[in-house]
Order: structure tokens, then C-alpha cells, then sequence
């Protein structure tokens, strides 16, 4: 196991490299030494202030969508569920545009983040109604109940910026989550963020017990001494918190969630305790190499990273969706 | 000792009465057979019992303490209950599922590898769910129910996938099991029960029809009635087994 851990740790400090070379100008990894160890040049004062705090935003943010993922699987006990397709990233996001284009009056920063979370939650809960939590829903109406889910709150999102579009000066931040995007974040949002990371590790690592109990069905984990119910509302809440999180700082990005705990499961094994902080390593390079691609590939223009996890992991997901179909 | 009472129980479905007043007390240590025919009530019986279903009308009590009041830790810690269905989402190992039924109370616990060979799956231990006969699945769940040594064990057909040598298996260690707790077993096998349960309770159409100890259980007038079968027992003069004829 502790060898495994270590490939991951290796495979993600490989993808932050990658990450950080990537971009207009491909930097080489001397030049990357060079800006790391405090020259003063021009372009070593560019990688340190934008490139490198971007990567390290991307990875992050990557992290939060592996456990986010990992929570999501777990909860509704099914490989395919992803806080994009069930349309939870689709309520924080509607979440953050009404905290950004509609003037409630209230502090930025904080009412962002509530409504956000508010908005991941209350969809969360919508597509669980429908689909029905208990007697584990089967993956297609899972699946329908997301989609229709993530399609209302994508026509609501549609229908609030264009109503709002007066306010242009928020419009194209807004615009940009939708395809999802990192924002070069200052010192402060990073620490933030990284803060946001450890605690989405400690309490994705508290539900890892009873989420593995969760996955032997509603019975046998009640009759080894788990409340099923219970114990689901309470990690709707956590995993609804932390694609909240992951919405916030880096928008509408597709399928990471789904990947990063499938690989993870592949590696080291269907329990949480494991799976948690693999799903996180996982998700981390995953989005710190998307997102180097997504500087990379049409210079000197940047695509939106969300087009590159969704031209990825489609077919990962497709292929999943097969498989699952045909057994 | 476990001591489990039930008073008045009642429970419907939509439109369906599961079970309608079914009055009952167990008391440790003994092995008690639920017997019926299809849809006679054992399952959602034995699923009240357990705590996982709340019954619509009545009262339970684990010793003498009403269930309501126990929490699913608490519950988990003195119970093994063993659901007729199990078809995990992930693919455990045997060892992991065994070590999770163990999590529920480990202080009184034994270790998962004695218990792992204890039921004759040691050799299975990192064997997938995926990969296992019906036979191995039953053992497994059966290792992981008994792994904290509970004072009292609810299962629900155990060995229905099992051949006649595991079955009998089975039974003889939930005998020996129950020899020092409260075993409820719901049942299908009547020779079987009549072989190894102390006490036999035989449900028909969500009632109690007949309560008996194992031998009497034939000569009640219930019993042909709920199965509409006629049956003939005879018991053999060599182990005093019980042989059944469908007459």
C-alpha cells in the first residue's frame, strides 16, 4: 500500500512539473529552478507570480474534486455518480452566480461561498428525492435524474445572466465558470484553498468508515451498527461543502470527479480510508495536467479547462457506462 | 442472557398486512426456527425483530429495554443480524467484509483470521465478493455476523445457497453457537429444523399459528394447514433424526 502511495505522490509531483513547463512559453525545468530560487529576471518573476500559484491552484481544486467524487460514489453507491453529471456542480454554480450578479446586498467572499454550497446541497437532495436513496437507485435513473437535474440549473444559470447582463462587469467571470476555469489565485486565496483541501481530506477521511459500510447496502450496514439514513445526510453535506468548494475556485469542470476515484479504486482497493487520499493525489495531477494543456494547446489563447476534462473523460465515461450496461 | 420480547406486533404495506399480532418471547440460549410458507411474514418478522423495520402496531423489547431506545451502535454491538439479500457495491475482499462486521464491537471480538478459519474461508481471505460461490458468500456473511461473538444472531434463510453439506454445516455450528446466545432463524428446510432448532415458531399469513418445541410442532393441525401439504415424519431409531414424506 505505502508503495502505492508513493507512485501516486511521484505521479503527481510529475504532473505539477509538467504543469508548470506548460503554457505559451514552455519553460524548461532549469528556468523553473532558476524562478524558484529567487532571480529577480523578468520572466522568473512572471512563473513565480502567475504560472506556478495557477498550477498549484489547479491542484488543488483537483484534490477537491477527487474527494468530492470519492463522497459522491460512496453515497449513492454507484462508480458513475459525479458531482458534475448529478448536477451538484450545477446548483453551486447557480449558487455563485446569484452571489455575483444579483445585488443582495451581502458580502462578497461569504455569501459566494454559502449560496454556492447551498446550491451544490439543495440539487444534491433534488436528484436523491428523485431517484430514491434508500434500496440503492439503479445507475440509469441515477443518471436521468442528474442530467435533468444539471440541465434545469444550466437553463436557470442561462436564463440569470442574460437577465442580469447589464452587469457586465461580473458576466464574463460568470461565463468563464461555466466551462471552468482556474483563477490565478493571490496568496491569500491559496492558503485558503489549501486550507479548504485539508479539511475536505480530514472529513472525507472521518465518513470513510461508514462509507464503506454504506457500500455493503442500507441492511447489512445497518445490522453492523451503521444508520443508514442518518449517515447519508450527513455525507450529502460534506461531499455537497467540498464540490462547493472545488465550484468556487475553479468552475464547471466535468468528469475529474468520476476519474480520479476510479483510478484510485483500480490501485489500491474499494476501502474509503485508502480511497480518500488516493482519490485526492489522483484528482490533483489529473487537473494540474488538464489545466497545463488547457494553456498549452492553442497559444497564445487559453481554453476553458473544462473543455479539456470533458474531451477526456467523456469517453472514459462512456466506456465505464458500457461495461456497466452490458453486465 | 438475551431476552427478546415482542407484544402485539403489526406491520402492512400499502394495502398488505405483513404481520397482525404476532406475540412472541425468546429467551438465551436456545436456537429458534421460523418456519412459514411464501410470504407468511418470516422476512419482515425477523427484520422488526432486528430493528431494521419499524413495525406500524406494537411494542419490542431487547432486554426488556424497548428497541426504539437502542442506537444503531448499541444495536449493532449485542446483535448479529444476517439479511436474506446482500449484494455489496464495491468489491470487497472476504477479509474486508469480515473486519467490518468486526468494527461494529471490536472489545469482545475475535481476530479476523481465527474467525476466517474458524468458518472455513481462511484460504478466501483476499478473495473478491465477485469471485466467490454462492456457498463462500454465505460462510463469509455468516464469519462476519459471528466474528463479535453477539449474544443474540438473527439470520434470514443462511443456507438457502448452500448444498446439503454446507447446510448442515451451518446449522450445526449456529447449534453450537446457540448453546450460549439467542439464535432466530428464518427457515425453509423442515427437516432440518426439526433436527437442530429448540423451539420452532411457524408464521402463517402475518400470525403466529403454532409455537411449539421442534417434535411438536408435526402433530399440530396448523402445520399441514399452512402448507397445504400433507407430510408424514418419521423419526429414525438409529440418530432420531427426522425423516419427512410429503404424503
Amino acid at each position: 500500500m505505502k508503495a502505492r502511495f508513493a507512485a501516486m505522490a511521484a505521479i503527481l509531483v510529475a504532473a505539477v512539473v509538467f504543469a508548470a513547463m506548460a503554457g505559451q512559453d514552455w519553460a524548461s525545468p532549469q528556468r523553473l529552478l532558476r524562478a524558484m530560487s529567487g532571480a529577480t529576471d523578468m520572466e522568473s518573476r512572471l512563473l513565480l507570480l502567475w504560472r506556478l500559484p495557477r498550477v498549484a491552484a489547479a491542484a488543488l481544486v483537483g484534490a477537491l474534486l477527487g474527494l468530492g467524487g470519492a463522497i459522491f460514489q460512496g453515497v449513492f453507491r454507484n462508480p458513475l455518480a459525479e458531482p458534475y453529471l448529478l448536477g451538484a456542480s450545477g446548483g453551486a454554480a447557480i449558487g455563485a452566480t446569484i452571489a455575483l450578479l444579483v445585488p443582495l446586498g451581502l458580502p462578497g467572499g461569504p455569501s459566494l461561498a454559502a449560496l454556492s454550497f447551498a446550491g451544490a446541497w439543495g440539487a444534491t437532495w433534488l436528484v436523491l428525492a428523485v431517484s430514491g436513496l434508500h434500496g440503492r437507485p439503479d445507475t440509469a435513473g441515477l443518471l436521468l435524474a442528474g442530467v435533468a437535474v444539471a440541465a434545469m440549473l444550466g437553463a436557470l444559470r442561462s436564463f440569470l445572466m442574460l437577465a442580469l447582463s447589464d452587469d457586465t462587469v461580473n458576466l464574463q467571470v460568470v461565463l468563464s465558470w461555466t466551462l471552468g476555469g482556474i483563477q490565478t489565485p493571490d496568496l491569500t486565496g491559496l492558503l485558503l484553498l489549501t486550507a479548504l483541501v485539508a479539511a475536505g481530506l480530514a472529513l472525507a477521511l472521518w465518513l470513510a468508515h461508514g462509507l464503506d459500510l454504506l457500500g455493503l447496502g442500507d441492511e447489512q450496514a445497518f445490522a453492523f451498527g451503521l444508520d443508514p439514513a442518518r449517515f447519508a445526510r450527513r455525507a450529502v453535506l460534506i461531499g455537497a461543502a467540498i464540490v462547493a468548494a472545488a465550484v468556487a475556485f475553479g468552475g464547471l469542470v466535468a468528469f475529474v470527479g468520476l476519474i480520479a476515484p476510479h483510478i484510485a479504486r483500480w490501485w489500491i482497493g474499494p476501502r474509503h480510508r485508502a480511497l480518500m487520499p488516493a482519490s485526492a493525489l489522483i484528482g490533483a495531477a489529473l487537473v494540474a495536467i488538464c489545466d497545463g494543456i488547457a494553456r498549452a494547446i492553442l497559444p497564445p489563447a487559453e481554453i476553458p479547462l473544462g473543455l479539456v476534462t470533458a474531451l477526456i473523460g467523456g469517453p472514459f465515461f462512456l466506456l465505464l457506462l458500457a461495461r456497466r450496461l452490458k453486465s | 442472557m438475551m431476552r427478546l420480547e415482542c407484544r402485539e406486533l403489526g406491520a402492512r404495506a400499502g394495502g398488505t398486512v405483513l404481520l397482525d399480532g404476532v406475540n412472541l418471547t425468546f429467551e438465551a440460549p436456545a436456537l429458534v426456527g421460523i418456519l412459514g410458507p411464501n410470504g407468511a411474514g418470516k422476512s419482515t418478522l425477523l427484520r422488526c425483530l432486528a430493528g431494521y423495520r419499524r413495525p406500524d402496531r406494537g411494542e419490542l423489547l431487547w432486554g426488556g429495554r424497548p428497541l426504539s431506545s437502542w442506537t444503531a451502535a448499541e444495536r449493532g454491538s449485542v446483535c448479529g443480524y444476517c439479511p436474506q439479500q446482500f449484494a455489496p457495491a464495491w468489491d470487497y475482499s472476504v477479509a474486508e467484509i469480515v473486519a467490518l462486521g468486526r468494527d461494529r464491537n471490536s472489545v469482545g471480538a475475535r481476530a479476523v483470521d481465527e474467525t476466517l478459519r474458524e468458518h472455513g474461508v481462511e484460504e478466501l481471505s483476499d478473495r473478491r465478493w465477485s469471485q466467490l460461490s454462492g456457498g463462500e458468500r454465505a460462510r463469509t456473511m455468516l464469519a462476519a455476523t459471528l466474528v463479535t461473538r453477539p449474544s443474540l444472531v438473527l439470520a434470514d434463510e443462511p443456507g438457502a445457497a448452500l448444498d446439503m453439506r454446507h447446510r448442515l454445516a451451518l446449522l450445526e455450528r449456529l447449534k453450537r453457537y446457540a448453546a450460549s446466545a439467542l439464535a432466530v432463524v428464518v427457515m425453509h428446510d423442515i427437516d432440518l429444523a426439526l433436527r437442530f432448532c429448540d423451539r420452532l415458531v411457524l408464521l402463517d399469513g402475518g400470525r403466529v399459528v403454532a409455537d411449539e418445541p421442534a417434535s411438536g410442532l408435526l402433530h399440530a393441525p396448523a402445520f399441514e394447514a399452512a402448507f397445504g401439504l400433507r407430510l408424514q415424519a418419521e423419526q429414525r431409531r438409529v440418530d432420531r433424526d427426522w425423516v419427512i414424506g410429503l404424503g
